[in-house]
């Protein structure tokens, strides 16, 4: 099984790469940007995508290092898109090794980066990838979103940045422009010492057939923030702003979790928000599999909040 | 350099350089085995999950059915034809096994055989990366291998006395 024919560049600087993407465009061909290619080149394998340019950016230094800057408890870093799921999962800022061994500034993370997809994939998969690709049922997306990410991208018409929320629109679409570039992707957060990102993996993929990320911060007994994000049940990862507010200003009790986490799915407009099911998981049962992990989440975060 | 169907490829691979012209779209593992003949790395379920195709890219484990022979272009591969090698002139002896295939040998990790040279790669990267580890941390690390004869129980057995044979 081979991807269908396509032409190759390895783009040597950013701006070559950008040079590229506006030459695939005036001749009218489909670019995609690769990188580590552990999304992209499944789906080409498949036949699922045939993009006629494909553009290596894996050279490109702009979009290596990063800027890891911690203030007390809270921190503000600037992630180069280029940077491996392995590389994070080693960076001291987010604590390396398996599961349970939660050292790091961002427990959510060190659990993310322990069970999505396997050690070969991570070994490729990139950052920039996570956010590009905008596949509904990433796991790195939810604890992005968060922990407030800002998606960078840069085109000859200049640099521009926006939230994760913002720029992920559906299945496999986002804000990225053709002549766009994802160069870092920013997160933040007063404090994340209390979050916990939960799944329920497809046994084979791997990929959640559900995931939650929940960020909790304490103070004097009661919930004084969360941020609670879900994947993989609907066609982009979102936001649960309904159970954020339920949470709130609250006791961290188990009734207060189990009424918050209820609420998973609901919109602030009240709507349901629009699930997706096929034939690994139906629509409810993914809802069901959300809301369950959402008072994992919860609760293990709140133990790590307790213990910071 | 403008893009082109076809790609001139120059790699290390076990110690060697090799350099060749291949259609854009050739995937590593096909590169491996039909162009250098080196059938070691297998085509399981060539959809990123059973880790049979698992070589060292720049001395890490990776699935090369999901690399493209032009971006290992520059870089070094080691296949599990390379690991005898590696310790073979050794106090193991020339030609010797590396530890992981002596456990393998030693525990009967395997049974038809497809799985294991991707499992070899795999707990060499595993083994590098932990040299102690826990059964548990060992049956997580494995979590991108499939054996289809579902073998596990020896393999995890073979992991754990090659990482005493290393230590």
């Amino acid at each position: 099984m081979f991807p269908a024919d396509f032409a190759y560049a390895r783009a040597r600087s950013l701006d070559e790469a950008l040079d590229l993407l506006d030459e695939a465009a005036a001749a009218g061909e489909e670019a995609k940007l690769i990188a580590g290619g552990q999304s992209l080149l499944p789906m080409m394998k498949l036949r699922l995508a045939a993009p006629q340019v494909l553009i290596d950016i894996a050279d490109l230094e702009e979009l290596r290092g990063g800027d890891w800057t911690a203030r007390g408890s809270g921190f503000d870093v600037l992630i180069g898109a280029l940077t491996t799921y392995r590389q994070l999962a080693r960076d001291p800022f987010f604590g390396e090794g398996l599961p349970d061994e939660h050292s790091g500034i961002v427990p959510a993370m060190t659990d993310a980066l322990a069970v999505l997809a396997d050690p070969q994939v991570r070994a490729r998969g990139t950052i920039g990838g996570a956010v590009a690709h905008g596949d509904p049922a990433a796991d790195l997306p939810a604890v992005l979103m968060a922990l407030n990410a800002q998606v960078v991208m840069a085109s000859h018409k200049g640099e521009r940045e926006m939230p994760l929320d913002d720029f992920l629109q559906g299945i496999y679409t986002t804000d990225l422009a053709e002549d766009e570039v994802v160069t870092h992707v920013r997160i933040s957060s007063p404090d994340a010492r209390g979050s916990a990102y939960e799944k329920f993996p497809h046994p084979a993929s791997h990929l959640p057939l559900a995931g939650v990320c929940a960020v909790v911060r304490l103070s004097d007994g009661r919930i004084d923030g969360a941020e609670v994000a879900v994947t993989g049940i609907s066609p982009r990862p979102y936001r649960a702003r309904v159970t954020e507010q339920l949470l709130t200003g609250a006791a961290p009790a188990p009734d207060t979790l189990k009424a918050a986490a209820a609420q998973v799915t609901r919109l602030p407009d009240g709507q349901e928000a629009s699930l997706l099911g096929d034939q690994h998981a139906s629509a409810p049962y993914r809802a069901h599999l959300a809301e369950v992990l959402t008072r994992r989440a919860l609760a293990r975060a709140i133990a790590r909040a307790d213990a910071a | 350099m403008p893009a082109a169907r076809e790609v001139s490829v120059q790699l290390t691979v076990n110690g060697a350089a090799r350099a060749a012209t291949v259609p854009a779209r050739t995937l590593l593992v096909h590169f491996l085995r039909d162009q250098l003949r080196l059938t070691g790395s297998h085509v399981g379920c060539d959809t990123t999950q059973c880790g049979a195709c698992t070589v060292a890219l720049d001395g890490v484990a990776v699935k090369s059915c999901t690399v493209l022979a032009a971006q290992a272009d520059g870089h070094e591969v080691t296949t599990i034809e390379g690991l005898t090698g590696e310790n073979g002139t050794s106090q193991h002896g020339a030609g010797a096994l590396h530890p992981v295939q002596q456990a393998f040998q030693d525990e009967h990790a395997l049974q038809c055989g497809y799985c294991t040279p991707g499992m070899v790669m795999a707990v060499r990267q595993l083994i590098a990366d932990h040299p102690s580890p826990t059964e548990d941390e060992v049956r997580h690390a494995l979590s991108g291998n499939i054996c289809r004869c579902t073998g596990y129980q020896n393999i995890v057995a073979a992991v754990l006395r090659a990482a005493n044979l290393e230590g």
